[in-house]
């Protein structure tokens, strides 16, 4: 019988540790284990042989390490250690109930944006390993040790895109139940069942009775066989050799009570042998089997964070969708990330749970767009995202690099539709919202409008797509076009809960289009569907009105433990005073400053006080222009030349270089059609290798402020994009930032090719260990001690 | 999880780069303040150290680990160990949050950047400083003496020898940083040292001979000034 299964229908074990054994046998500190596969393959085979003898049913080859980074001949070690572990399931006469599993650990490498492995270079390290190791006669992909979800998820798709062979998933988590990059056992869980894992567990660590409470916590939120593969409790030196502290009889008597929990599969890791595993075995065979039961529970995550729909209605913020925002198209078509990154992060500040993400513009290439958005957007906060586009390969791009459980925006009851999209939401996992919508439009009444939502919940259950994964919208469209829209709307938001014990989401301010007053309508419209059963409201949470709306809500129906939330929100709020003021945050010195002038605001470095006060002088009718020239650029002046001078310090540099950027976003806001002059155009970027952006950023602001074009290319950046980039934009000056003396090398590479490709750029470089010899020595035009530094430098070139 | 000690107002300041200067904007101290307290509840610091008999000669040091000898040619680190037997290897991180907050704060403010950037530097150090100081303790307790902290890349240690680091105490596995192909450390506010045992109490404790002096950067460094 194939292990698939067999899996949560009876007891099977794994084996126990592999390093901690060929360590006592002779493996050196620097050593690569997986290199005895052809030096010493009688001791892996005696190693495997063991396990099969203990009992093990999957016994692991000698592969963990076996990746591109450490060995040149990946397929020739993968398929020695599968011949090894066949061989030795043959000699303990388990070829019909043991299985030979391909075994992986982590790359040893952190995934971008973190790191420098790029997400779909990881799934082709891991598929050089797995197809090796199916073509050699594998018969299950095991994949431990993950201490990082997104590197899990890149090894289970490659998994799938290599092979139809079972994967086993186990994880490492320290005592809190946390993973070492941040997420807990219930979000993990949930990105690995949308994944189609056909086990999920931990392992490593620690010992068998540290592992108990994690074990407990997977029992309760996961609806597959769950795994538990413990070290023999923890490691200790003793004359120089590391034993563990925990023996066989000891082991079995605590797996015995891990087994009483509800598990399915048991092992052992670190310092464990087949003497630990058999008497395991021996204690856990004698105790009741419960098979796993389904979890009607519906999460969705990112690596840190996990919002579970059907508690308390769930904010996703509807901010970053270009749809009717100028700002926001004219932001994509410059490809100005930023501009969107503060949008996620206001809509964080003011009390979203998932934020909506669509970036669909014509003129742009979305799926490109879409996948780079979201890395950003991950990088800078733990919010739950929804890949929200029409755009089949954008959905299909974004649903491969996201790092968690995504919720997906959207399928309709179309057949074509949901042939494009659920088979990606039944690969990659998700949260799908449903559009109650067919080849006949949109039905008018909230009956038809649930037929059409039987047929999304029936299609989802022809792919795989657990039917609590599927979030129904409930379709508001306009009351001033049809003035039954509404009652349609709650009455279907009520209909799925009602009839199909199902989850609901709502594009809420669609309902108010074309009326004044929009927020009047739409708050207490988001209360009454709320009250019908509303699960997810997608809303601008910078809104004070809905934001009232939902916190009240909350507090009223005992969903807002102790009135935590609607007392911090709304604690000094004053009656009558309208419900925005109270809902901002910003309680900053501003108020204590209101007689600064701009030009005081900004040598003091008070953001607030300096837009305010740039507002009055537009507002006095002054000419925008002219406010620069004489205020603006004299106060940045006087405290760069503070600076340079040193009675300045850099914190205050930079406090005013904040003010004086929001004093100009204040220009770019009320006058977007008519821009300030560029004095010139560069790029900067941090040189491939580093990872230190703080220096450049710090130089990119000063050089805006003055009134520069700064083309930002981010950090870790080859050569080629920086000269294909001053090739393609005629750029004239280019900024490079080294920290590390181990990074100088890709500058001076830089320069090189720059002066090979486009020789009239002139090349600034500035960076901890930069010196002007240094600079002089690699090749470059300049070197900058600073920001202003590089103020003046550009001042220099572009005067001319 | 908490830090678990003070991060130490001073050293923020220092490492921002104002040295002996008492007139700190309050918008700005308003800042550090928040960072402080940031960095306090949401760090999560880990350690990771093991000891090794070690050999000590005018230009190299030998660490005699469970399956090898590894030689480290440095003159300035032979000089830190001078007469010890035993070294602790270690490597100690706050974790991923303050990168988290440094990138957070890049979106919207230079100024909150740095602030973060300077606070995650004291974070280490503080939560470094008081594990040594638990380590010093503990050693002394049984007639040994600790040297001050020395890590790859100060001197002509090279920094190349992070692999070493990372491979003996599993470092990635253990407490979750990862090194990159040009050697640094994510999360970058981690750290990797050596800590030399010693018998003689005489050459402890001084931290001036391995901090500053020995660094590569000791003429122009901004941080050293103001340092006590």
């Amino acid at each position: 019988m194939g292990l698939r299964e067999r899996l949560g229908k009876e007891w099977l074990f794994c084996d126990g540790g592999t390093g901690t054994i060929l360590q006592k046998l002779g493996l050196k500190g620097g050593e690569l284990p997986e290199t005895w596969n052809l030096t010493r393959p009688d001791d892996i085979k005696a190693l495997n042989r063991g396990y099969f003898e203990a009992g093990s049913n999957i016994v692991n080859t000698n592969t963990f390490g076996a990746n591109r980074f450490k060995y040149d001949n990946v397929a020739e070690i993968v398929t020695a250690a599968v011949k090894i572990c066949q061989e030795a399931r043959k000699e303990a006469g388990r070829e019909d109930d043991a299985y030979v599993a391909i075994d992986l650990g982590p790359t040893g490498k952190l995934l971008e944006p973190m790191g420098d492995l790029a997400f779909n270079d990881a799934v082709d390290v891991f598929a050089e390993i797995i197809k090796a190791g199916y073509e050699a006669g594998g018969d299950v992909v095991v994949i431990e040790t993950m201490s990082d979800s997104y590197e899990a998820k890149a090894a289970v798709v490659a998994a799938h895109e290599v092979c139809d062979l079972p994967v086993i998933v186990t994880m490492v988590y320290d005592e809190s139940g946390k993973l070492l990059t941040g997420g807990g056992v219930e979000g993990t869980v949930a990105m690995l069942e949308g994944l189609k894992v056909d086990a999920i567990g931990i392992n490593c660590g620690f010992g068998p009775k540290q592992m108990l409470p994690i074990a407990e916590r997977l029992v309760k939120c996961c609806s597959l066989p769950i795994v538990v593969n413990p070290n023999a409790g923890l490691p200790r030196t003793v004359d120089g050799q590391t034993v563990f502290d925990v023996g066989p009889e000891e082991f079995a008597e605590i797996m015995g009570e891990i087994a009483k929990l509800g598990v399915h599969v048991m092992g052992g890791c670190c310092g464990t042998t087949p003497d630990h595993i058999r008497a395991m075995i021996n204690t856990v065979k004698a105790l009741p089997f419960t098979a796993p039961t389904f979890k009607n529970t519906t999460y969705v995550t990112s690596f840190a964070d996990c919002v579970e729909i059907g508690i308390k209605p769930v904010i996703i913020g509807e901010r970053i969708n270009p749809t009717g925002k100028k700002k926001l198209q004219q932001a994509l078509r410059d490809n100005n990330i930023d501009y969107i990154l503060t949008e996620a992060l206001k809509q964080e500040e003011a009390g979203a749970h998932i934020l909506d993400v669509n970036v669909g513009l014509p003129e742009i290439d979305e799926p490109v767009m879409m996948e780079s958005v979201i890395l950003k957007i991950q990088s800078i906060t733990n919010l739950p995202l929804q890949l929200d586009t029409t755009d089949i390969e954008a959905l299909e791009r974004g649903l491969r690099i996201y790092n968690g459980k995504p919720m997906v925006n959207s399928v309709n009851g179309k057949v074509e539709n949901i042939e494009a999209v659920m088979p990606l939401v039944a690969k990659y996992g998700g949260v799908l919202v449903g559009l109650p919508l067919d080849e006949e439009g949109i039905p008018a009444t909230a009956e038809g409008r649930l037929a059409v939502a039987k047929r999304i919940y029936e299609a989802a259950d022809k792919y795989g797509i657990p039917r609590k994964d599927i979030v129904i919208d409930g379709l508001a469209m306009t009351i001033s076009s049809d003035p039954d829209s509404a009652i349609a709307t709650l009455d279907t938001v009520k209909g799925v809960r009602d009839i199909y014990n199902g989850h609901s989401i709502l594009g809420v301010s669609n309902i108010s289009f074309g009326l004044p007053a929009r927020e009047l309508i739409n708050s207490y419209f988001l209360t009454m569907a709320m009250q019908n059963g509303l699960s997810c409201a997608i809303i601008n949470p910078c809104n004070g009105p809905m934001m009232a709306s939902y916190r009240s809500f909350n507090a009223l129906m005992n969903l807002d433990p102790k009135l935590e939330e609607f007392i911090g929100a709304f604690s000094d709020y004053v009656a009558g005073s309208g419900i925005a003021a109270s809902s901002s945050k910003s309680s900053s010195a501003a108020s204590s400053n209101t007689v600064l002038t701009l030009a005081e605001a900004i040598e003091r470095g008070v953001t607030g006080r300096a837009a305010e006060a740039m507002k009055e002088a537009l507002a006095s009718g002054r000419e925008s222009l002219e406010i620069i020239d004489s205020e603006l650029i004299p106060a940045l002046d006087r405290v760069g030349k503070g600076y340079e001078a040193g009675t300045i310090f850099l914190p205050q540099l930079l406090m005013s270089a904040d003010a004086a950027k929001a004093a100009f976003a204040v220009i770019k806001e009320t006058l977007s059609d008519k821009p300030r002059n560029v004095k010139g155009r560069l790029i900067l970027a941090t040189v491939k290798g580093d990872i230190h952006d703080i220096g450049k950023n710090i130089v990119k602001v000063m050089l805006e402020n003055y009134g520069y074009d700064v083309i930002d290319l981010g950090k870790d950046v080859p050569p080629e994009v920086i000269v294909d980039c001053a090739i393609e934009n005629n750029i004239s000056v280019v900024g490079l930032s080294a920290l590390m003396t181990t990074t100088v090398a890709s500058m001076e590479e830089t320069i090189k090719l720059l002066r090979e490709k486009k020789p009239d750029t002139k090349v600034i470089v500035g960076g901890a260990v930069m010196t002007p010899e240094y600079a002089e020595q690699i090749g470059a035009d300049a070197y900058a001690k600073d920001a202003m530094g590089t103020v003046r430098y550009c001042d220099s070139v572009f005067g001319e | 999880m908490p830090l678990g000690v003070d991060i130490p107002v001073k050293e923020v300041q220092r490492y921002m780069g104002y040295h002996g200067i008492a007139d700190i904007a309050p918008e700005m101290q308003t800042l550090i303040d928040k960072a402080i307290d940031r960095l306090s509840t949401q760090s999560h610091p880990r350690i990771v150290s093991k000891e090794y008999l070690i050999d000590v000669s005018e230009k190299s040091v030998v660490i005699h680990t469970e399956n090898e000898d590894l030689t480290l040619e440095s003159e300035s680190l032979a000089r830190n160990l001078k007469g010890c037997c035993g070294a602790l290897l270690l490597a100690a991180t706050i974790g991923p949050s303050c990168d988290m907050l440094v990138r957070r704060a890049s979106v919207t403010s230079a100024a909150e950047a740095s602030v973060y950037q300077a606070a995650g530097a004291a974070a280490i150090e503080a939560f470094l400083d008081d594990e040594n100081d638990r380590l010093k303790k503990q050693y002394e307790a049984k007639g040994y003496f600790l040297r001050p902290r020395f890590s790859p890349g100060y001197g002509d240690l090279k920094l190349e020898h992070q692999k070493d680091w990372f491979r003996l105490l599993d470092i990635s596995k253990q407490i979750g940083i990862e090194l990159t192909d040009s050697l640094l450390m994510v999360p970058t506010k981690s750290v990797t040292a050596i800590i030399g045992i010693g018998r003689d109490p005489k050459a402890s404790g001084c931290s001036g001979c391995a901090g500053c002096g020995s660094c590569n950067m000791h003429k122009t460094c901004e941080f050293s000034k103001g340092r006590s």
